[in-house]
Order: structure tokens, then C-alpha cells, then sequence
């Protein structure tokens, strides 16, 4: 009999229990009168993911030279409050926090405690620094390496969404696109293209390094009138052998690795070299690599530079 | 035999303020004090208010107090597996990367980023885990090239463990040239440097080094008699082959755990158990689990220096293992070479 | 087959890839009994040593003690039966006399290796018997040739087994050594009834210490018997392929090998 009444106490309990929960469950809130907030930032980053900020970032974090030099580009340089080890263009960059970066190890802790809404991070930081950002309570967007200026552009006003200075990426871009057309009307009335060849490494001079296809420098050289003699190797870094080089025997040898040292007297030393037109014609030039490696505004910097070199005849 | 405690409570001591210094120091400053009462809020029944920014929360507990543990945990297995193999080989120069634990390891990891693993942040235990296998793999190969007729001779152990470790590295760094996308992050994890953080690592290499280091430190017996030769050995009634494979099977677990997840840190596994055996003495019953506490020590220690030398840049700690190993182990040489003469 | 048999070799044939270094050696060793093995260089004494002590399996025939097969044991069981003393040579420096000789107690201990104070006795025991009780803190490596072969017998003494084997255990010592270790292994045999296999090469010596005589000639037992039955001329002299006398003993009428042929 108590069985009985129990049983009958439960079923009870439980009808009124799922009545309570489906009047519970709301089918459509009331409308109510919101003011207007700013509508959230959301973008896919270089990793495919979604990632999303409620306002322009204000605290940013930049894992790499050349988004420290777009940050700065677009107006957004007071919002930087930490860079790596490396960025030291513009000036300003380099009076901020250093985050490391070398031997691709950045410090996870000063990271975290400058406090950023935002880590900036391009294809040069692991997926396991990613993760490790994240794990961290960070939000961290991968911005992709371009492949050409169109390609640039874009990332300049994704990092101008980022940061709430579109109004700003857009006259720069706009200015850009205007020096390389001023660029692009010089060279291409000009039937000369001589050949280039671009240094990135000479420790083994009978076998240097230099940038092969797929690379800014490459695209750059060709959009500066000249012909890239690494364009024809298999991989955007690639070793060309001394025999090679005197084969194809270029106009213009540009040195790349000027930063590390090489100097151009130091060329026509080399076992070999004096040989090369470049040499003879003393047409070998010193050359800011960070022009053309660093994703960013100043590959217009480097096309111009490049283009002066090349063709002298045009520019004065 | 009162003494036989003094050295485990001296290198337990120095393990202890080890640890602490690791958790106390970085390129942020946190007050010892509330680095204290950030600790002691953890045990049960102690509340203290926080006080402090919710940065060193994150800091001290998700970032130093992982790190420490796997330091902790590399320089224990490394430590405890060279003094393992330096028994078994009966040669000073034995360290745990002797039989290609190491040169497999790169290659396994190194394949994994070449083949583009993994797709999403989500997978990121598949390099680890390929390093892990591709070491016991290597392993296995220079094993299994070396028995013939029930016996695995040391010398061509040795032999085959070079030659199957030259043939992964040559692989591995052709792959790294190959995937050139890739190759800063090959480069980096074989620094040492491309780690995950956080506490994953940890609890995935916790169970393969607790359990191995635990049949090495209990293997001391065995590796004395070993001493004497395999053949004396035997005639003294180690089944030496069992006790071969049982040992290096213990050390491959331990060294392949540690390093796939902290890169291949190098001189540890020399250097720490000649040290144990200068200090005391060459009995293999103490020198296996002293060699394993010092061992973290040690590596706790090189990687703080690696941390603060340049703060806010990190070296990886293998190079301040190598730095520091290298005239070490010069000095190490002259003095036998006096001893001897 | 008489019951002081302890081990028995029978038909054992031992092969090194394609070289053939003993064949079809029959033997048996008894309690409280020398038996001497001598042969020239090569003839495969030690490989006999290493077979019956199993650091080495036989191509054919079998080894048994006490009827049971040596085959079937394990090598810690084998070790509580069998001992041997090997030559004085690449020992580890660092470890001491009392180390050294608790490591023959390895068959009992635990895989911890862990003494008792039991294993002590016999430890102190066996370092009394070889005199090397004042060496017990010293390390092996600052030892004699001497020392450290009497070290290593205190060893095998220490492991406790009714069987031991000696590699040429005199090969390294001098004349007053080479006396008191024999000496020692044969008071040993008499009162505790050790059956003893030992490999020497001075046959005066084993003329005067064994009580049997095996000559082992190209991998072959070319003769066992008394060491009257076996030192003589025409044996040796094949045996060793040179030209000797046999004489008796002045003091104690053992043969007496005088080598013929040399040249003052």
C-alpha cells in the first residue's frame, strides 16, 4: 500500500515537473528596446578559425616584424604594447617590450602579463604557440603570408578592421597602389629586362642562396623590370651552384645579405666571381632584405629601391 | 651505513629549492611572499583573499608550474637513463641517445610537420606522439638488427645504433629542406623550442617515465654485476639478455617520453650520473636514483639560466646543457686521466 | 659412473661458426676431486670452461648434474651450482674487495641485491679463507695481478656451490702466489668436498695438485686417467708436439716434465 501511494507520488511529481520545464523553456523573448551597440569584430584567420573581438583591439601583442611595420603602417602604433625580438622598423617599435622570438621561443609569461586583447601572429609561429596563447585565456589572430600586393593590401585592412583604423588602411592603401602604378608606367614601355641575381646566403660561395619562385623577391624583381635568375630553381630557397651563376651570368647582383655583413668589395674576392658581368660592370649593390621579406607596407619601399637599381636609366 | 642517507637527503634538498627557484623566477617579477601565499591558497582548508593581478594566476599556475614539472620529469629521465646505459655498455661515454633513441625521435617529428599533421590546433598531440613512436621504432630497428641467436652483442648494438641514427638524421634533414613551410618548426622543435605548454605534456609523459625510471633505480643490482662482463655475469646468474632488453626497453620509454615533448636536450645523460659517481662512489643501486634526482635538478637549474640570462629571450635549454657540459666534461677527463697516471 | 659424480659432460660438441672447438668430450667431475685440464693453446679449454659454466650453448651433447639437465636451468639456479673464477683481467677499478666478492652472493640475493647479515658471514668468511680480509675497503683496481685473482676466488667461494671451475687461475701470478692459491683450492676440495675443473697450464703443478687429468688436444679429450697415467713422455710429447723428460719428483715423487730440446 505505501508502494502503492509512492508510485503515485512520483508519476505525479514528474508531470508536473515536465509541465514546469516546457512552460520554462522560452519559445521567443519579449522584444525589448537595445541601445545600439558596435557590432562585434569577426574575421577568419590564417588557421581557418573564426575569431572574433567585441571592440577594436586596444592592447596588441606583435609576434613579428612585419606586423609590427603594419601596425604602425595604419595608424595603430600606440596600440602596441609588446613586439618581438626582431621588429626594429619604425623606430618607435623598438622602444617597446620584447616578447622574444629567437630560436622560436618567445617568453609565454611577459606575453601575458602586458595584458594584450590581442596577439598578433603570422605563419612564422607554430600551431603549438598558437595553442599555448590560447590555453593561456588570449586571443590570437594568425594573419597568412600574401602572395602578391593585392595580397597585401588585404592584410593591411584586416589589421585596420583589428584595430578600428580602416579609414586610415584605406588612403594607404590607396597611396601604395598609386607608387607601385608610378613604378609599373616607367618599367613598362622599357624593352630591356636585364637579368638579377638576388644573394641571401654566400657562407658557401661556390653554392649561395637565393630566393627562387613563389617569392616576393622574385615577383618584385620582375615587377621592377628585371629577371630573376632564381626563378628558374625548384624552391622558393634555393642554392644555385658558382658553374650556374656563370652560366646565366647576371646584369645585377643584389646583395641581400649586406645585414649580416658582405660587403660589395667583398664580391669581386671571390674565387670565380670577377668573372660575372655584374662584377665587371661594378653593378653589384648592398640591399635591405627587410624591403622585400616582410609582408608589409614597405614591399613598395622595396619595388622602388629595386626598380632605381635595375633600371637607373628611369629614375632619377 | 647512517651516510648511505646523506647523499638522497642532499640531492632531495637541492631538488626542492630547485623546483622552488623554477616556480619563483621568470622574466616577471613576483614577490616571493606572494608567491608563497599563491602556493599555499591551493592546499585544502587554507583560503587566503587574492591580492594579486589575475595575470600571476595565469602565470604561476599555468605557465611555470607546468614548465617545472616537465623539466622536472626530462632531466630525471635523461639523467637516470644515461647512468642506465652507462652501465650496460660499461662505457663513460654511453648517453641515452647511444642506440638512436634521439635521431628517431627528430624523425618522427619531423615527418609529422612535413605531412602537414595535424589539420587543426585540436591535433597537436600527433607530433609528440609521432616522435614517440618514430624513437621506439628506431629503437626496435637497431634491436632487432642486432640479435643474433638469442644474444645482443653491446658492440654491434652500438654499430647499428649509429648507423640507423645517421640514416634518421640524414632523413630528417632532407625532409626539412624539403617541406620548407615547415622547416623554422623543425628546427625549432629540435632545439627544443617549439613545445607545447601547459599541463597535456606533462600527464602524457607522467605514466612512461614514473614507470621506467622506477625499474632502472630498481635495476642497480644487476648493472654491478654487469661490471664485470656479461660473460662473468652470467656465471653469476644474471640472465643477461632478459636484463639487456628490460633495461634498454626502460630507457627508451623514459628518454623518448621526455624528449618528445621537451626536444632533445643533450649532455644531462652524460654528465649527471659521472657526477653522482665522483661524489659517490660507482655502486649502481644509488647511482641510478641519485643520478635521476639530480638529474631534474640539474636541468631545472640550466633552465632557469636559460630563461633569465637574456630575459626577456628564452634560450632553449639545451644549449646551456651544451655550454655548460662541454668543459665540464673536459675536466672530467683530466682528472681521470690524473687518477690514472 | 660413480656416485662422487657431480656433473657429467657427455658428447659435447661445440662449434664457433664453422670452427669446431670441442668434439665429443665425455667427462664427469666428482666431489672433492681436482680434475685438471690441460691441452695446448687452443685446444679448447676455456670453450669447455664456458660451456659447462652456460655462457655458451653446445652444438650437440649434454651436460647434467646430478642426473638433471643443465640445459633446463636458469642461469640464477646454474650459478647456486656452479662457480667459476675467470682470469684477473678488465675488472672495474672503482669497486672494492667486499663489493666485489658479495656480488658471487648474486644467486640469493634479490633482485634488489640487498645482503643479509648472513650473506656478510659468508663474505667475510670467504675473504678470511683467501687472506684478502686487511684488502675488503681497498679498491680491486689498486690490486696486485695476485690479489685480484685471489679477490675473484674469493668470490666464487662466497657464492656457496658444491661445483668451480678455474680458468687458468695461476696464469698471472708468481711463484709464491701461484703456490698459496693452489693450496688454498685443494684444502678447500678436501674438506668441504668441492669438485674443482681447473685449466692449467704448468704442468708441474698439476702433476702435484690434481687428482685427476684430462688432455684436451684439438678440441678432443685425447686422454683422462691419474696424473701417472697421463704425464708421461710419449703423450705429452705428441700432445704438445715437442720432445720431453719425465722424471720423478725428488720430495714428493709426482712426474716431474723436464721440456727436452732448449738450448742453454
Amino acid at each position: 500500500m505505501f508502494r502503492h501511494s509512492l508510485s503515485r507520488t512520483i508519476t505525479a511529481v514528474t508531470i508536473i515537473g515536465l509541465f514546469l520545464s516546457a512552460c520554462a523553456s522560452p519559445a521567443t523573448p519579449a522584444p525589448t528596446p537595445t541601445p545600439t551597440q558596435p557590432k562585434p569584430i569577426v574575421l577568419t584567420d590564417g588557421l581557418k578559425r573564426t575569431i572574433s573581438l567585441p571592440t577594436p583591439a586596444k592592447r596588441v601583442v606583435s609576434m613579428a616584424p612585419s606586423n609590427t611595420e603594419i601596425l604602425f603602417a595604419i595608424g595603430a602604433g600606440s596600440q602596441v604594447v609588446g613586439r618581438d625580438e626582431f621588429s626594429d622598423y619604425p623606430v618607435e617599435a623598438k622602444s617597446l617590450p620584447s616578447v622574444g622570438g629567437s630560436y622560436g621561443k618567445y617568453n609565454m609569461e611577459a606575453i601575458v602579463n602586458l595584458q594584450p586583447d590581442l596577439v598578433l601572429a603570422t605563419e612564422i609561429n607554430t600551431k603549438e604557440q598558437v595553442k599555448t596563447l590560447e590555453d593561456l585565456g588570449l586571443t590570437v589572430y594568425l594573419l597568412p603570408n600574401p602572395t602578391d600586393f593585392d595580397g597585401m593590401y588585404q592584410y593591411l585592412m584586416t589589421v585596420a578592421q583589428l584595430t578600428g583604423h580602416e579609414t586610415q588602411a584605406s588612403s594607404l592603401i590607396e597611396r601604395l597602389k598609386t607608387r607601385v602604378k608610378a613604378v609599373q608606367n616607367k618599367i613598362l614601355p622599357l624593352s630591356s629586362r636585364p637579368s638579377v641575381f638576388y644573394e641571401l646566403d654566400s657562407t658557401d660561395p661556390n653554392a649561395p642562396y637565393t630566393s627562387g619562385p613563389g617569392t616576393f623577391v622574385n615577383l618584385i624583381i620582375d615587377m621592377a623590370g628585371g629577371f630573376n635568375i632564381g626563378n628558374k630553381l625548384s624552391s622558393p630557397w634555393a642554392q644555385i651552384s658558382l658553374e650556374e651563376l656563370v652560366v646565366q651570368n647576371p646584369a645585377i647582383i643584389l646583395l641581400g645579405d649586406s645585414a649580416y655583413g658582405v660587403s660589395v668589395e667583398s664580391v669581386a674576392t671571390r674565387t670565380g666571381w670577377s668573372a660575372l658581368d655584374a662584377v665587371k660592370n661594378k653593378r653589384v649593390y648592398a640591399f635591405d632584405d627587410n624591403l622585400v621579406s616582410r609582408p608589409g607596407p614597405r614591399l613598395v619601399d622595396g619595388l622602388e629601391q629595386m626598380a632605381k637599381l635595375i633600371h637607373p636609366e628611369v629614375f632619377q | 651505513m647512517r651516510n648511505s642517507f646523506r647523499p638522497y637527503l642532499l640531492n632531495i634538498l637541492l631538488l626542492v629549492l630547485a623546483v622552488l627557484l623554477s616556480i619563483a623566477i621568470g622574466a616577471v617579477l613576483i614577490p616571493p611572499g606572494t608567491l608563497v601565499r599563491m602556493l599555499l591558497t591551493k592546499f585544502p582548508g587554507i583560503s587566503i583573499s587574492a591580492n594579486w593581478p589575475e595575470t600571476f594566476n595565469v602565470i604561476v599556475y599555468q605557465i611555470r608550474l607546468p614548465h617545472t614539472a616537465l623539466v622536472l620529469l626530462t632531466g630525471a629521465a635523461l639523467a637516470g637513463s644515461g647512468a642506465a646505459y652507462q652501465g650496460l655498455f660499461r662505457n663513460p661515454l654511453a648517453d641515452p641517445y647511444l642506440i638512436g633513441v634521439a635521431s628517431g625521435a627528430g624523425l618522427g617529428a619531423v615527418l609529422a610537420m612535413a605531412l602537414r599533421w595535424p589539420g587543426t590546433l585540436g591535433g597537436l598531440f600527433s607530433i609528440p606522439a609521432a616522435a614517440f613512436i618514430g624513437a621506439l621504432v628506431t629503437v626496435g630497428i637497431v634491436y632487432l638488427m642486432t640479435y643474433s641467436r638469442g644474444a645482443i652483442p653491446n658492440t654491434t648494438l652500438i654499430l647499428a645504433g649509429v648507423a640507423v641514427g645517421s640514416f634518421a638524421s640524414a632523413l630528417t634533414s632532407y625532409l626539412m629542406l624539403q617541406s620548407q613551410g615547415e622547416l623554422h618548426r623543425a628546427l625549432a622543435w629540435l632545439l627544443g623550442g617549439a613545445n607545447m605548454s601547459g599541463w597535456e605534456p606533462v600527464l602524457a609523459a607522467l605514466p612512461y617515465v614514473i614507470l621506467s625510471l622506477c625499474i632502472l633505480a630498481i635495476s642497480g643490482h644487476a648493472l654491478n654485476v654487469l661490471q664485470f662482463g656479461e660473460e662473468q655475469a652470467q656465471q653469476l646468474g644474471i640472465s643477461v639478455q632478459r636484463v639487456k632488453f628490460l633495461l634498454i626497453l626502460a630507457a627508451t620509454l623514459a628518454t623518448a617520453a621526455a624528449i618528445s615533448f621537451s626536444g632533445i636536450i643533450g649532455f644531462i645523460g652524460l654528465i649527471v650520473p659521472h657526477l653522482i659517481r665522483i661524489l659517490w662512489g660507482p655502486d649502481y643501486r644509488r647511482l641510478i636514483s641519485l643520478s635521476i634526482l639530480a638529474g631534474a635538478s640539474l636541468l631545472l637549474l640550466a633552465d632557469l639560466l636559460a630563461r633569465v640570462i637574456l630575459a626577456p629571450q628564452e634560450l632553449p635549454v639545451g644549449i646551456i646543457t651544451a655550454l655548460a657540459g662541454g668543459p665540464f666534461f673536459l675536466w672530467v677527463l683530466r682528472r681521470s686521466q690524473r687518477n690514472s697516471a | 659412473m660413480s656416485n662422487q659424480d657431480i656433473l657429467n659432460i657427455q658428447s659435447l660438441t661445440v662449434t664457433y661458426g664453422s670452427h669446431t672447438a670441442i668434439r665429443d668430450v665425455n667427462l664427469s667431475i666428482r666431489k672433492g676431486e681436482i680434475l685438471a685440464l690441460i691441452g695446448p693453446n687452443g685446444a679448447g679449454k676455456t670453450t669447455l670452461i664456458r660451456a659447462v659454466s652456460g655462457v655458451i650453448h653446445p652444438q650437440a651433447g649434454e651436460i647434467s648434474l646430478s642426473g638433471k639437465n643443465l640445459v633446463d636451468f636458469s642461469p640464477a639456479r646454474r650459478a647456486k651450482y656452479l662457480s667459476v673464477v675467470p682470469q684477473a683481467r678488465n675488472l672495474p677499478e672503482a669497486f672494492t674487495v667486499r663489493q666485489t666478492v658479495l656480488l658471487g652472493r648474486t644467486p640469493y640475493l634479490g633482485w634488489l641485491g640487498q645482503p643479509s647479515s648472513s650473506d656478510h658471514e659468508h663474505v667475510t668468511w670467504a675473504l678470511e679463507r683467501t687472506e684478502t680480509l686487511s684488502l675488503a675497503d681497498r679498491r680491486i683496481g689498486e690490486l696486485s695481478g695476485g690479489e685480484q685473482q685471489r679477490v675473484l676466488l674469493a668470490r666464487a667461494l662466497a657464492q656457496q656451490t658444491p661445483i668451480m671451475l678455474l680458468d687458468e687461475p695461476t696464469a698471472h701470478l708468481d711463484l709464491h702466489h701461484q703456490a698459496r692459491l693452489l693450496n688454498l683450492v685443494r684444502e678447500l676440495t678436501r674438506e668441504q668436498g668441492l669438485a674443482v675443473l681447473m685449466a692449467l697450464h704448468d704442468l708441474n703443478l698439476v702433476a702435484i695438485y690434481a687428482d685427476r687429468v684430462a688432455l684436451l688436444v684439438n678440441g678432443q679429450l685425447s686422454f683422462l686417467g691419474t696424473p701417472n697415467e697421463v704425464l708421461t713422455p710419449s703423450r705429452l710429447s705428441e700432445a704438445y708436439q715437442l720432445q720431453l723428460n719425465v722424471v720423478p719428483h725428488p720430495e714428493y715423487g709426482t712426474p716431474l716434465i723436464l721440456p727436452d730440446g732448449l738450448r742453454p
